[in-house]
């Protein structure tokens, strides 16, 4: 736009009121030559021997970028989201990532996996789609609360109450957090792993045909039966989140744990758990070990469940109040 | 920030109010821009450039001033005049600065403790 006539100050005054809307330029181009026009007089009139364009440079240079002159002639926003918004903003994108990440990851999830893809096919899927999905999120709400900021007349969208506060952070039952997650993981595996060794288990006799690891005969009770008590298990940890330990969990615990050793542990010692053409296959009994494996496996068994019974009693106890060491004054 | 950015930022909160009531009292007589920006500083009442021509376009959308391009000079130049409504505001404010100024010499002589 540098025609030969155009001075300095033609060169600002345009490039500053093309930022105006277009009702307000003429108005704003004449004060601010008024001004410029003025300040470079005054300077003139100091008499420290400046030429006129010198004169006008320092003037120019003076009142700084066209743009954000123009912005606060007429009280223009110069950040994307100001304080008015920023709160607001910033809780419905927390809330939208919140809502929304899990439920498409999941979504995506459950899709890829039905559909019958890889392992690293459903990954990739499943990151491209939130990643995607983040961006996105972000970029229209952040358009939608920009454009606000510069509607004129528009009001905070959001009054604060007092209902807003947010509860006192359960610090319990984030702590149990972890051990929900524990539980809930450990038990599925174990659940995926009872049908996997049905369904394809990785043992094959001379023929090439494939063995279950347990006793196929045990599905006409048994397996459903552990795999029920699992679903259990489950919800029982679930309750152990929501409420924490306390007496009739605990004993709902002590009552789980019977009722899942003492059928494996029959089942084990009368030889009716493992599907004897997999002990072939694998050369059961290992010779002389044979009686010591058991032994020991009994004994896991034991341990684990009279350890697991003992903890919960611990931390009901705990939680009441008190320490482990007032469990034997119960 | 240093001691002298702290109390130049001090002193700027203070001083945004009365730059204010200093335009609207003194432009019950019609005045322009650069001759207000002169005469302003000039009472001690420091204002920069860049703080008074805004200010001046926000009053008068505001109501609180009205304008008038003068062209019989050479340069045209846009006098400002304070409107009813300014002049109404002007004696809020000053009757405001005045309890203000009695409440810090009671505090500053030690009455109010």
């Amino acid at each position: 736009m540098t025609t030969p006539t155009a001075t300095l100050t033609d060169r600002y005054v345009y490039a500053a009121a093309r930022d105006l809307p277009e009702a307000q330029r003429t108005e704003f181009a004449r004060e601010l030559r008024e001004r410029i026009a003025d300040e470079v007089d005054a300077r003139l009139a100091a008499g420290d021997g400046t030429t006129p364009a010198d004169a006008e440079e320092a003037v120019l240079r003076e009142l700084g970028d066209p743009s954000a002159l123009a912005a606060a002639y007429v009280d223009r926003p110069l950040q994307l989201i100001g304080p008015r918004y920023f709160l607001t903003w910033k809780r419905l994108l927390t809330l939208l990532y919140a809502i929304v990440l899990p439920v498409t990851a999941g979504a995506v999830l459950l899709a890829q996996l039905l559909s019958g893809a890889e392992p690293g096919e459903v990954a990739a899927e499943v990151i491209g789609t939130v990643l995607a999905l983040i961006v996105h999120l972000a970029f229209w709400v952040t358009l939608v609360f920009a454009i606000l900021e510069r509607t004129p007349g528009t009001q905070a969208v959001e009054r604060w109450t007092p209902a807003q506060l947010p509860d006192v952070r359960d610090e319990g039952r984030a702590g149990r957090l972890g051990d929900l997650i524990a539980s809930l993981v450990f038990l599925a595996l174990f659940a995926v792993l009872i049908l996997w060794q049905q369904v394809s288990p990785p043992f094959f006799d001379r023929s090439d045909t494939a063995i279950p690891v347990l006793d196929p005969g045990l599905w006409s009770f048994w397996l459903p039966y552990f795999l029920v008590l699992i679903v259990l298990e489950m919800l029982f940890a679930i309750a152990i989140y929501l409420q924490g330990w306390n007496w009739p969990l605990a004993i709902a615990n002590l009552v789980l744990n019977v009722a899942f050793t003492v059928p494996a542990l029959w089942l084990l010692a009368t030889g009716q758990l493992f599907n004897p053409e997999f002990l072939d296959a694998v050369g059961w009994p290992w010779g002389e070990a044979a009686g010591v494996t058991t032994t020991v496996l009994v004994i896991v068994f034991i341990g684990i469940a009279v350890w697991d019974v003992i903890d919960g009693f611990v931390k009901t106890v705990r939680g009441r109040g008190g320490s482990a060491l007032t469990l034997g004054r119960i | 920030m240093s001691t002298d950015d702290t109390t130049a930022g001090h002193l700027q909160e203070l001083r945004r109010g009365t730059v204010v009531l200093g335009c609207l009292v003194r432009l019950c007589e019609p005045d322009y821009g650069y001759a207000l920006l002169e005469s302003l500083n000039g009472l001690g009442i420091t204002v920069d450039a860049n703080t008074l021509y805004p200010l001046l376009r926000r009053l008068e959308k505001q109501g609180l001033l009205t304008s008038e391009w003068n062209t019989d000079e050479a340069r045209p130049r846009k006098f400002y005049r304070t409107s009813p409504a300014g002049e109404q505001l002007a004696g809020i404010l000053t009757a405001d600065w005045k309890n203000i100024d009695r409440a810090l010499t009671r505090l500053t002589s030690g009455d109010a403790r």
